[in-house]
């Protein structure tokens, strides 16, 4: 891949060039990965309140509840409760999982593990994280507008989210700043296509690449293909609220001209079933490779892996659907969302066995990545399989809408994301800052995270089936989920373990970026290249750029003495 | 002598740099493409679900200046292929550039007259859903011939000190020019004829 | 430190509320099935339940098995297997298929028959005694509208119920649901059912039910900071009960309802179904 000779540019001298308004990928990386971390904060403490609302509507909510809510006397206002579901589906969304997994692991891992020197357009990369910013910055000052924020679920179907259902600045705001984060995103997108097909290091083919790479170009695809689809819809939702134009205005309320309230929810799911996977498919990328890697063994059956997770990518894009049962679209479109939709398991049957695959027979090391990555693929079973039942037409007749829907995607995308960012962040830890992460609190972290998440989901869907419907403030006025209270109850007090768990984690990673114990280049010792340079990486990356050799996963190959790994730039060791 | 070197900065641009360029404006245009798409999705559920367009008590306007704007922007994108190509060939075209920042100026020029007749018409932006598709569609291709522009006088000035990434540039703001050009055109045709 | 001890005893001691009289497998059984077609959810449902399990079980048994049989200590001295072979790719792909086969293509096939035999299956109205009903939604409260005396909908003398919706048991009912601002859904718990009510448009539902009594109404779709609130109540009469009470309603719609009040002509021409379920 000789397309390009990249140069050993100066490190960065000043403050501000070398933390702030950084270059270089590995910085940015960092900046995504805090400004994830700020908002996962955030976001999860909007769940807690949530959770505690529907645990214990009417009561005020301990310690913080006098000064976040005045008015009410600590209680979360209706109103207010509304507006913390919205935010807490937004920020969780576009805030905290897409930063953490496409912008700081994807930043981190792509240039070291394919043995480039930057991104290629690194100031595209630092505008990127900056628009990001930008982005932040527009959502959050909409709580501060005198209606408060946006307040129509993540979703925001309109009617609700046009002026009929929703007036004042904090929609449009909410808007903007997703308009503003899909222009940032579709940066960094195209930024990693162009890299990953131009700055592959000399000899490595596209199934050499790490299954993370692999993970994160699918992703990147998706988001440069679909983004748009949400930004186009964002924009003529803003013009309609703010020029009067009628897209998405019908029915007795609008006063002019009919549009149509669904088209909304065509365009945002053909966006959003994308997104699912673009969330995802990163985790799934750094599951695979960590899999392999903690076995001791090569991946199992790798090609066959990067084939399933493109044909989900294609897949992806052609189901979306599902989301819109009850709309009633026509039988025959109906049907055929639901044969499609249920093809997807056939790729993720395929990923299943090859994880076992590699599994088996492996010597498994249980450090505290490979646990993580071990409750990815527990909590994505069942997250996966729950799926069928929404898939399912005549089911989801009862369960759309319900907190088995809850339940089932944040399996997916809240616990098997989350579990997957934790397994990258203490991977990567060490060449990130050049000191290894504490193993004791990562399996505290690991063990209180993986309880917690799972009584949350799986009471959220036990709930569901029982018949509770979403984003409801107080459900105790119907007297069919009267019984639900002690469960609601225990959902709250799991989630309230899994918070306090959390703090385990942000301990440990401020604690070791400055105390802990020194890591050596390789402390994980396997073979990618970002593993062949020092920790933490220098700003330059590769001295020299490396050519490969092999595939990413050669471990436990019985030919090599002395170690059971070889480096990807080494010839690979035959009998 | 100055413009034997300016030649010679502009040849020497490399295979490698025009190659990453060229697969980054492929995907930023696949990326446009499909915003635009998905606006002409919108136009093809509303044409067709209306039972009739345009809607009742509207009326299409008239078609002399969405053509006098198609006939325009046509023009610019062929100046901007003459550029183009005479760039290829290591010579600074000044004229050719401005041509097109010219004919490109003019067709805002009558984009702004376009919205000043459906005006006048009482077509209002907030009169329904027909005049809701011409004011917001015609928008949105205009902000992106807008910032289109803004690039081309900066590479304009760009041209006075030719150097080695002058070429890559001039190809990719090209892309992104005709670009603009063919949606127009798809969006004359759906939109304005139809 | 009291207010600490407070916190505990409010929250962490059980208190004596009427929900603890109800086990833990009976408290998450979802709402009683007073539906025709209930049954095939919940039988679907159970298939899908089953089916899972037996894969995850597979999951499960890889995950804790293989973390047991090879980890460090146990098994030093790992395979250097690629998983490319023929019989390994064959065997993969056999679990490929295996999932389609018995699980989406046999829970798909049952599912298109229950969908177009029964949910789609809308009564004729021409043959059978069938009970029309038009909801409107709004923020926050249903409107339901039965037809009066003529038959027809929107006129003067239809019967107009406010967030109180009274059927006939053992009778066929078909909805013709539109909204008024927002997006609703109309959810019946009971009758595992629901479907959206979007302003400008007309969805439509039909169920039997088989028991009387007195069922909630929910809105499921978000609409607005009341959402939660947006409830209605159902009452199954027997078939007797249904016809006096309906007969009084009627005489009294045409006695209170004015006429010159065009809010209260909020319905529509009424369409009939049975040219919709072929399509």
């Amino acid at each position: 891949m000789a397309f390009f000779e990249q140069d050993i540019h100066d490190a960065p001298s000043t403050f501000l060039s070398k933390y702030v308004f950084s270059f270089d990928h590995k910085v940015i990386a960092k900046q995504f990965l805090w400004y994830g971390i700020a908002f996962l904060g955030i976001g999860g403490m909007m769940a807690l309140m949530i959770r505690w609302t529907l645990a214990f509507p009417g009561e005020p909510f301990p310690i913080i509840g006098d000064i976040l809510f005045p008015n009410s006397g600590g209680i979360v206002p209706p109103d207010t409760y509304a507006m913390l579901f919205t935010l807490h589906g937004t920020i969780m969304i576009f805030f905290a999982i897409t930063p953490i997994l496409i912008g700081a692991f994807g930043n981190f891992c792509i240039p070291l593990m394919i043995g480039a020197r930057d991104m290629v357009f690194p100031t595209l990369n630092m505008l990127s994280f900056w628009l990001a910013v930008l982005s932040a910055v527009l959502l959050l000052a909409s709580l501060f507008t005198p209606l408060g924020g946006a307040a129509g679920g993540w979703t925001s179907y309109p009617t609700l989210s046009t002026l009929i259902g929703s007036a004042g600045v904090g929609q449009t705001l909410w808007c903007l700043s997703l308009f503003v984060l899909g222009v940032s995103s579709t940066m960094g997108a195209v930024n990693y296509i162009a890299t990953i097909i131009t700055l592959r290091a000399p000899g490595m083919g596209y199934f050499d690449m790490p299954l993370t790479v692999w993970g994160l170009w699918l992703t990147a695809v998706l988001n440069a293909i679909f983004l748009p689809v949400l930004g186009a819809g964002l924009l003529l939702l803003t013009f309609d609220r703010v020029f009067g134009t009628t897209f998405f205005l019908a029915g007795a309320a609008a006063t002019s001209g009919s549009g149509d309230p669904v088209l909304f929810q065509h365009v945002f799911w053909i966006f959003g079933h994308p997104e699912v996977y673009i969330l995802i498919l990163p985790a799934w990328g750094i599951v695979s490779d960590l899999l392999s890697f903690f076995s001791r063994k090569p991946a199992f059956g790798a090609k066959a892996t990067a084939l399933a997770m493109t044909s989900i990518t294609i897949l992806s894009t052609v189901v979306y659907g599902h989301h819109m049962y009850s709309t009633q679209m026509s039988p025959l479109l109906t049907q055929s969302f639901m044969m499609l939709t249920m093809v997807i398991s056939i790729p993720s049957a395929v990923f299943f066995a090859n994880w076992l695959g590699t599994l088996w027979k492996g010597s498994i090391r249980f450090q505290t990545p490979m646990l993580f990555s071990l409750g990815v693929v527990f909590v994505f079973g069942l997250g996966g399989l729950t799926g069928l039942y929404l898939a399912t037409v005549s089911t989801d007749l009862y369960l759309h809408d319900t907190y088995f829907v809850v339940g089932h995607f944040h399996y997916t995308m809240a616990a098997s994301v989350l579990l997957g960012g934790f397994a990258g962040t203490y991977f990567w830890f060490p060449k990130m800052y050049g000191r290894m992460m504490n193993e004791r609190l990562g399996k505290i972290h690991f063990w209180i995270s993986m309880v917690g998440l799972n009584g949350i989901f799986m009471g959220m869907m036990i709930i569901g089936h029982a018949g509770m419907h979403r984003r409801i403030y107080n459900p105790f006025v119907y007297e069919f989920l009267q019984n639900l209270i002690p469960l609601n109850r225990f959902i709250t007090y799991s989630a309230l373990v899994m918070g306090a768990g959390q703090l385990f984690f942000v301990w440990n990673f401020i604690y070791s970026m400055y105390k802990g114990p020194i890591a050596t280049q390789n402390p994980w010792e396997v073979g990618t290249l970002d593993w062949t340079i020092p920790s933490p990486a220098p700003h330059y990356n590769f001295k020299e750029i490396p050519v490969v050799r092999c595939g990413p996963h050669e471990l436990g190959n019985p030919n090599l003495v002395g170690k059971d790994f070889q480096y990807q730039t080494e010839e690979l060791v035959k009998a | 002598m100055a413009l034997a070197e300016a030649r010679n900065n502009i040849m020497q641009s490399k295979e490698g740099d025009k190659v990453i360029s060229s697969v980054a404006m492929v995907v930023a245009l696949i990326s446009f493409g499909m915003l635009f798409l998905t606006l002409m999705m919108s136009f093809a559920l509303y044409r067709f679900t209306a039972p009739v367009w345009p809607p009742a008590g509207m009326e299409k306007p008239s078609l002399l200046i969405p053509s006098i704007s198609t006939f325009l922007i046509i023009l610019s994108s062929l100046a901007y292929f003459s550029f183009e190509k005479k760039t290829a060939k290591g010579l600074i075209d000044k004229q050719g550039l401005m041509m097109t920042i010219i004919l490109g100026t003019s067709f805002m020029v009558s984009q702004a007259i376009f919205w000043n007749q459906l005006k006048s018409h009482g077509i209002f932006v907030s009169s329904g859903i027909f005049a809701s598709v011409m004011y917001a569609f015609t928008w949105i291709h205009a902000a992106h011939i807008v910032v289109a522009l803004a690039l081309l006088v900066w590479l304009y000035k760009k041209l006075s000190s030719p150097d080695k990434m002058t070429s890559v540039m001039v190809s990719s703001a090209g892309k992104f020019w005709h670009f603009l050009g063919i949606v127009w055109l798809i969006m004359f045709v759906t939109i304005f004829v139809l | 430190m009291n207010l600490l001890l407070n916190f505990f005893m409010k929250f962490f001691v059980p208190s004596a509320n009427a929900a603890e009289h109800v086990g833990f497998f009976e408290a998450i059984k979802p709402p009683i099935d007073i539906s025709t077609n209930g049954h095939l959810i919940d039988s679907l449902f159970q298939l899908t339940t089953n089916l899972i399990l037996f894969f995850f079980f597979f999951v499960c048994l890889g995950i804790f098995g293989f973390s047991y049989l090879y980890s460090k200590k146990r098994h030093p001295k790992p395979l250097y297997n690629h998983g490319t072979s023929r019989k390994q790719l064959a065997l993969v792909a056999g679990i490929g298929a295996l999932v389609f086969i018995m699980v989406d293509m046999q829970i798909t096939t049952i599912s298109n028959h229950d969908f177009i035999n029964h949910f789609l299956n809308y009564p004729k109205e021409e043959n059978e005694k069938v009970l029309r009903v038009e909801v409107l939604a709004q923020q926050w409260a249903w409107n339901f509208r039965y037809p009066g005396k003529d038959g027809i909908f929107n006129t003067e003398d239809d019967v107009v119920t406010l967030n109180d919706l009274r059927v006939p048991v053992n009778t066929k009912v078909i909805f013709q649901v539109s909204s008024k601002d927002v997006i609703h859904a109309l959810y019946f718990p009971n009758a595992r059912i629901k479907v959206d009510a979007m302003p400008g448009r007309i969805s439509r539902l039909w169920y039997e039910l088989t028991k009387t009594g007195l069922y909630d109404i929910a809105c499921a779709e978000m609409c607005g900071t009341f959402h939660y609130r947006m409830q209605a109540k159902l009452t199954v009469y027997p078939q007797d009960e249904f016809e006096t009470w309906q007969k009084e309603m009627q005489e009294r719609a045409t006695h209170v309802t004015e006429q010159d009040k065009p809010d209260l002509f909020w319905g529509w021409q009424w369409e009939s179904t049975s040219t919709l379920s072929k399509n």
